[in-house]
């Protein structure tokens, strides 16, 4: 027999704080899709997704309806296409992207990953077509994702790939320029970039995962906001590790839900079940806002002084609620901090709270990175290049994942508002230091060895 | 071996069950089964119990109106038919339905009509009415056993249609989503 408090509590966090799934992603292996032409491998691409994920949309509403908890998102991630059509141009590989898009049109999913290259050593010719090949692939579709691993705790750093990666966000700005440089919005440059991933942009299927994957993206900012509130309401001298220990709680429910969620679904569709990634993913919906988290904690705004330290806080007791909860727990499973995505935080911006630099500071104590960071449209291929470089080097040297999703928005300049609409919510432009200026360093090239393991400080 | 099942009403206060039970021990009988609960300030109890050869039901009423009759609860006994098969549950799924809204006449009797309408069977029920505005304070929470066999598309339309009517908020779900949120 279940308690009123139980059911009580269980539909409050659903009905009034947001709680839902963020995301099912269905990976799929397009390993056994390549072909020694480009129909056949379009064709073979096309008929495995379609088949692969034909019910995932109508089996996550059906069970979204029978647990009452929607799923927000179905999405599809696939085998790095750097890999399946490594033997193919870059102009072929834009083909490949409309494949892609055509196929996540048809299943009804509104993203799909996986137009991936993993560069973190070296760029294969397979790579660097596909690299070559992303403008055009993510400004001529609108479901494609694309990501780029360009360091490794293992490998290093691979400037020369960091570099390429500055000159090619700049070129899909351009050709997007009428939206804002959305093109962007779909691209992910990685360190240490998990294999299973549910998250757009940076999901894609690793090659050592199996032939179909049901990894699932947990949400959940408000929940948390909301459980903060109501102990600091009954109780406000609560201090920092009571207050851990009530991010904690939640952390669990929330991730039971998704491992819930997810096993449904796999079962459903006679699919592997993967991970539950455990990740607070905001939305641009008052109340659904990691920035809020941090005013709950009693910060004046994310961006000031004491962020990092609350940031540290809340990421470290997700993780071990999350962790208690699941013995399934990937992707990137920790805070995200999308500048466009979550009001509040665009809001920092705004107000002059948040910075660039401090955005960067506290990326070294939370996942993902600098995340949807719109910066001025005039900003260099290498200033851009340098940005990623440095988030790189913050993942590489503390052995955890860090990414860039920066936007250099045409014609925009520092102070202005960028739109990308939807999901991706909006933001006004971040100032960036020496826009424009000369950069020697990111143009040396080469590789930036990987850390030494010990005398750790 | 008799079975008898026993019903106890009446105004909460400390010894009920303790007088309940003493006069089973004194008649040889064995409890298999206890359940009570209060409603506002009043008591219920439901007991099962095992009962010796050689003692009545009608003789164990007349000990037991004795024993509580002095505390002004209201007793009956009534012997188990063991001879009547169990309700035969088919295959079903466990859900809650949970409905909050303004009190008024009828809502429990609007539900149920539907549920009983498909033949879902009714676990546990739990409904507060106190009024005011807060939906927490007029809420009926139902556990159900929805069985495979019936429309179950049907059934939640039909029933979120008669929320609408009764003017109530309702939620259909899956247990499991209680037991994953709230249990170890």
């Amino acid at each position: 027999m279940l308690t009123e408090r139980e059911i009580i509590s269980t539909l409050e966090m659903l009905e009034n704080e947001h709680l839902d799934v963020r995301t099912v992603t269905l990976g799929i292996s397009l390993i056994d899709c390549v072909g020694h032409n480009l129909e056949t491998l379009k064709n073979n691409i096309y008929r495995k997704i379609t088949q692969t994920a034909k019910k995932l949309v109508q089996t996550c509403d059906e069970i979204g309806e029978k647990f009452g908890i929607p799923v927000v998102n179905k999405r599809i991630a696939v085998s790095p296409v750097a890999i399946i059509g490594a033997a193919f141009s870059s102009s072929e590989l834009v083909r490949v992207a409309h494949t892609m898009n055509r196929a996540a049109a048809d299943v009804g999913v509104d993203f799909i990953g996986g137009f991936t290259a993993l560069v973190e050593k070296g760029i294969a010719r397979g790579d660097r077509a596909l690299i070559e090949s992303i403008p055009h692939a993510l400004a001529e579709t609108d479901r494609v994702c694309a990501s780029v691993n360009v360091a490794s705790t293992k490998a290093g750093i691979n400037m020369d790939a960091v570099y390429l990666m500055g000159k090619t966000i700049k070129e899909a700005a351009s050709l997007s320029a009428d939206r804002d440089g959305i093109a962007c919005a779909k691209l992910c440059v990685f360190a240490n970039i998990p294999q299973d991933i549910p998250f757009m942009a940076g999901a894609y299927l690793g090659i050592g995962e199996s032939d179909a994957v049901i990894n699932v993206g947990v949400s959940g900012p408000g929940v948390v906001k909301n459980a903060i509130d109501r102990a600091l309401k009954a109780d406000s001298a609560l201090d920092l590790g009571q207050i851990s220990e009530i991010i904690k709680t939640t952390a669990y429910k929330v991730t039971k839900v998704g491992e819930l969620i997810g096993r449904e679904v796999a079962e459903s569709l006679n699919i592997k079940f993967g991970v539950v990634d455990l990740s607070l993913a905001p939305t641009p919906n008052v109340g659904d806002s990691v920035g809020e988290i941090f005013q709950s904690l009693g910060l004046k705004s994310i961006g000031v002084p004491g962020t990092t330290a609350a940031l540290a806080l809340l990421n470290d007791a997700v993780k071990k609620g999350g962790a208690f909860a699941s013995s399934n727990v990937g992707g990137l499973s920790g805070a995200f901090i999308p500048v466009s995505e979550d009001l509040n935080i665009s809001e920092a911006v705004a107000a002059g709270y948040l910075s660039l630099e401090k955005l960067e500071a506290i990326t070294s104590v939370c996942s993902v990175g600098l995340d949807m960071v719109a910066i001025p449209g005039d900003t260099s291929a290498e200033t851009i290049a340098a940005i990623i470089a440095d988030e790189m080097a913050i993942g590489v040297i503390n052995r955890k994942t860090t990414a860039t999703r920066l936007i250099p928005v045409p014609g925009k300049k520092a102070g202005d508002s960028a739109y990308f609409g939807g999901l991706l919510g909006q933001s006004v432009i971040m100032s960036v230091n020496n826009g424009l200026g000369d950069n020697r360093f990111i143009r040396q090239g080469g590789l930036i060895p990987a850390p030494i393991h010990s005398l750790n400080n | 071996m008799k079975k008898v099942i026993i019903s106890v009403l009446g105004h909460d206060r400390p010894g009920i069950l303790a007088a309940t039970t003493q006069v089973l021990y004194e008649q040889g009988c064995n409890l298999e089964n206890v359940s009570q609960t209060i409603l506002q300030s009043e008591f219920a109890g439901v007991f099962i119990a095992s009962m010796p050869d050689d003692l009545t039901v009608e003789k164990l009423n007349q000990q037991l109106e004795n024993a509580l009759g002095a505390l002004n609860l209201y007793v009956f006994a009534k012997p188990v038919r063991v001879d009547i098969p169990i309700y035969d549950a088919p295959g079903s799924e466990p859900f809650v339905i949970t409905t909050r809204g303004p009190d008024r006449k009828g809502l429990v009797a609007g539900i149920t009509s539907v549920i009983a309408r498909f033949g879902v069977n009714v676990t546990n029920l739990s409904a507060v009415f106190k009024g005011g505005d807060d939906p927490n304070q007029n809420i009926m929470i139902y556990e159900v056993d929805i069985p495979w066999r019936i429309d179950q598309k049907t059934f939640q339309k039909e029933l979120r249609e008669k929320a609408t009517h009764l003017g109530l908020d309702i939620s259909i779900q899956h247990r499991k989503i209680f037991e994953a949120i709230n249990r170890i």
